[in-house]
């Protein structure tokens, strides 16, 4: 409900601090309000019966002993400085008037108390012309026919009212700044190692598996989650490594019984008169020898992967290496009515493992051969500057969907336009990769915008001993 | 020839010495290392067929021990493990060739005999004549009366392998290696594409071609008479 009050990218830290900070407005705002209120009500019942007593006494000593007595009584001093006392005769002439400076300048309702008998009194509300106090004025007809008013105004009662509000206000502010201490609380040991752990999860993403969430100040709860994860994080790695040594145990064993295998359809194949038995037992070989294949590019791959390739470097000229690959690919191109162009204007020495990085432009040029139709082209082109020496393979094929970029060098992963003639199981890329990483390069591929797709290794043009896992 | 095989898979060791027996060859069979270092004390042989992965040393200390004791004959790897690091390492520590499993007979045996020409055991005679065409290998081209062909370096190259190896059945790995250098297959058809072009320069029209394409097995030259 309240997420939306909030713009999208607000940290929950200003979330949660608007929100307290606003809740304690609120509430401060109502206490007032209401307190205020009551205290009104409270002081005005208060003054009405200052009045209506106060009345009453000047009413009993003017019955008594007349003018006189009042007189006596207001020179003996010590009078409220926002209390007003005057007589006046029935007819509205002023016998008596003691008005201080405070209570100055109201305009007495003389002919509200005509209507008045003996000893009733009544009680009226004056505004000032120009102040914010108030005057509450009260008359009582004497024995003698004399009206006495007595009035006071609420000077002091608003001055009480402001003062209780400072301090209200006060008492306010300084409970909003302990309400913010569980927002500290929240930051430490709730939102700070939820950014922690996110940081670790984006590592995780990127591929560092050894990546853990670490939870030192956080809460109970978020601890228990961060030691699940990781609990699973690590049955998932220990899952992986055993996978893997299986997986390679598997591969290195699984030449043994495919030569094995092989022999027998090899003799069987040599010594049998039958046709049939004999192309049968061909397929078979030719199965085999795929097999042993893929064996080994897994092999290689995995090897690529946990940075165990290793390398036999060789100083190469890289224009000689593309030109004997394009060489070797000649006949092939002609055959399928590709043109292949080479595009290497100038030597390039560089170290690294010949054979390797022939296995991994063979692999991209596979791949272009299997995707570009009849009266394409394919282009095998090296570029070179300061960082790098890149050598890539242009075609002119259907080229690569969006989810393809992302995802076509992960390992059995076959691009959007392989079809099931193409030829693969899409490993080819993942090799490639696996080869360019072990020489501490990298691999790229995008669209190109005349159609078709674009692939490249980069080798690094710095010392390459350096940074190649060489032996 | 005579020869010392050692491997350990008792499958493999019986399949190889079958064909070895098969191509006019003799053959001796060690299971472990020492075995077969005690074996070339008492026999004298031709070469060794020799497995990397063997149940006591590795076949790369065996060649070292073999030549620290004074042994010259030449050595064959044969090995699941095919890393060109591998490779480098059977060949520095003595040996003289490396095949990789699985593997064709033939390649076995093109290798054994290339082994043996080196030695020096039978010179190799290479017989410079194709069908109708006289071979130029000064300037890479087949002569016939006054017709010529030319060749590019890579098909001269393939048809030299194909010549020394006549009649036998060589496998794309074999070709990849010898004329191009290559320890892998490409998933182009590369070696079938060149073999096409080859054939199409030497076969003389309306003849059988010279050069066969075996399923499953490989190319073979048979010279047309």
């Amino acid at each position: 409900m309240f997420s939306k009050l909030f713009p999208e990218r607000m940290p929950s830290t200003w979330r949660l601090g608007l929100m307290l900070t606003l809740l304690m407005a609120c509430s401060m705002t109502l206490c007032m309000t209401v307190a205020g209120w009551a205290m009104k009500q409270n002081l005005s019942s208060i003054a009405r019966a200052v009045v209506l007593d106060d009345l009453g006494e000047y009413a009993v000593l003017y019955n008594r002993n007349g003018l006189k007595e009042i007189k006596d009584v207001f020179a003996a001093g010590g009078h409220e400085n926002d209390q007003a006392v005057r007589i006046t005769s029935s007819d509205g002439g002023v016998l008596f008037e003691q008005i201080p400076v405070a209570v100055a300048g109201y305009r007495w309702p003389d002919n509200a108390a005509a209507n008045l008998q003996a000893s009733q009194t009544l009680l009226i509300t004056v505004e000032h012309d120009r102040r914010e106090q108030q005057l509450l004025a009260g008359c009582q007809v004497l024995n003698d026919g004399n009206i006495l008013w007595f009035g006071r105004t609420d000077a002091e009662d608003r001055a009480y009212v402001e003062h209780i509000r400072d301090d209200l206000w006060l008492a306010g502010l300084v409970s909003t700044l302990f309400m913010l201490l569980p927002l500290w609380w929240f930051v430490r040991h709730v939102l700070r190692p939820v950014q922690d752990m996110m940081k670790s999860t984006r590592k995780l993403a990127e591929g560092s598996t050894d990546a853990r969430l670490l939870a030192p100040n956080a809460v109970p709860e978020l601890k228990a989650f961060a030691t699940a994860f990781n609990d699973g994080l690590d049955r998932i790695d220990a899952l992986t490594a055993e996978l893997q040594s299986a997986n390679d145990n598997l591969a290195h064993e699984l030449r043994t019984p495919l030569a094995r295998i092989r022999g027998n359809l090899e003799s069987y194949h040599d010594h049998t008169e039958n046709a049939a038995a004999r192309d049968a037992a061909a397929r078979g070989m030719e199965e085999i020898d795929r097999a042993a294949d893929l064996v080994r590019t897994i092999l290689t791959t995995r090897a690529g992967e946990h940075k165990a390739l290793k390398l036999h470097l060789e100083t190469i000229d890289l224009r000689e290496l593309l030109t004997h690959l394009h060489d070797l690919y000649k006949a092939a191109a002609e055959e399928r009515g590709l043109m292949l162009s080479l595009v290497a204007p100038e030597s390039r020495w560089v170290l690294l493992d010949r054979q390797r990085i022939n296995q991994a432009v063979a692999n991209l040029l596979d791949n272009a051969f299997a995707y570009t139709p009849r009266g394409g082209s394919v282009t095998l082109a090296l570029s070179v500057n300061d960082e790098h020496h890149r050598i890539l393979v242009r075609d002119t094929g259907p080229g690569l969907s969006t989810a393809d970029l992302t995802s076509i060098w992960k390992r059995f992963t076959r691009g959007s336009a392989a079809s099931a003639k193409t030829p693969g199981m899409g490993l080819g890329l993942s090799l490639v990769r696996a080869i360019a990483t072990a020489h501490g390069g990298q691999t790229g591929c995008q669209n190109r915008d005349e159609a078709g797709a674009e692939f490249w290794i980069d080798l690094p043009a710095g010392d390459p001993l350096s940074a190649a896992n060489g032996v | 020839m005579h020869l010392l095989l050692v491997e350990d898979d008792t499958e493999l060791a019986r399949q190889t010495s079958l064909w070895l027996g098969e191509a006019g060859h003799s053959c001796t069979w060690r299971e472990k290392g020492g075995a077969a270092l005690i074996a070339l004390g008492t026999e004298a042989f031709d070469a060794v067929i020799l497995d990397v992965g063997l149940p006591d040393m590795d076949g790369f200390t065996v060649v070292e021990q073999m030549r620290a004791r004074g042994f010259g004959l030449p050595v064959l790897f044969l090995t699941a493990r095919d890393n060109v690091t591998d490779r480098v390492r059977g060949l520095k520590a003595g040996g003289d060739d490396y095949v990789t499993k699985p593997f064709a007979v033939e390649e076995l045996m093109a290798r054994l005999e290339a082994l043996q020409r080196r030695s020096g055991i039978t010179p190799a005679t290479s017989t410079r004549k194709l069908g109708q065409w006289t071979l130029d290998p000064v300037k890479r081209r087949l002569r016939h009366d006054s017709e010529t062909v030319e060749l590019q370096p890579r098909e001269w190259m393939l048809l030299e392998v194909m010549l020394a190896n006549e009649g036998r059945i060589l496998t794309k790995k074999f070709l990849l290696e010898k004329v191009w250098d290559i320890q892998f297959d490409p998933g182009t058809n590369v070696v079938d594409a060149m073999i096409c072009r080859l054939r199409r320069k030497i076969d003389a029209p309306g003849m059988p071609s010279q050069l066969q394409t075996v399923r499953g097995k490989g190319y073979v030259l048979q010279a047309v008479p």
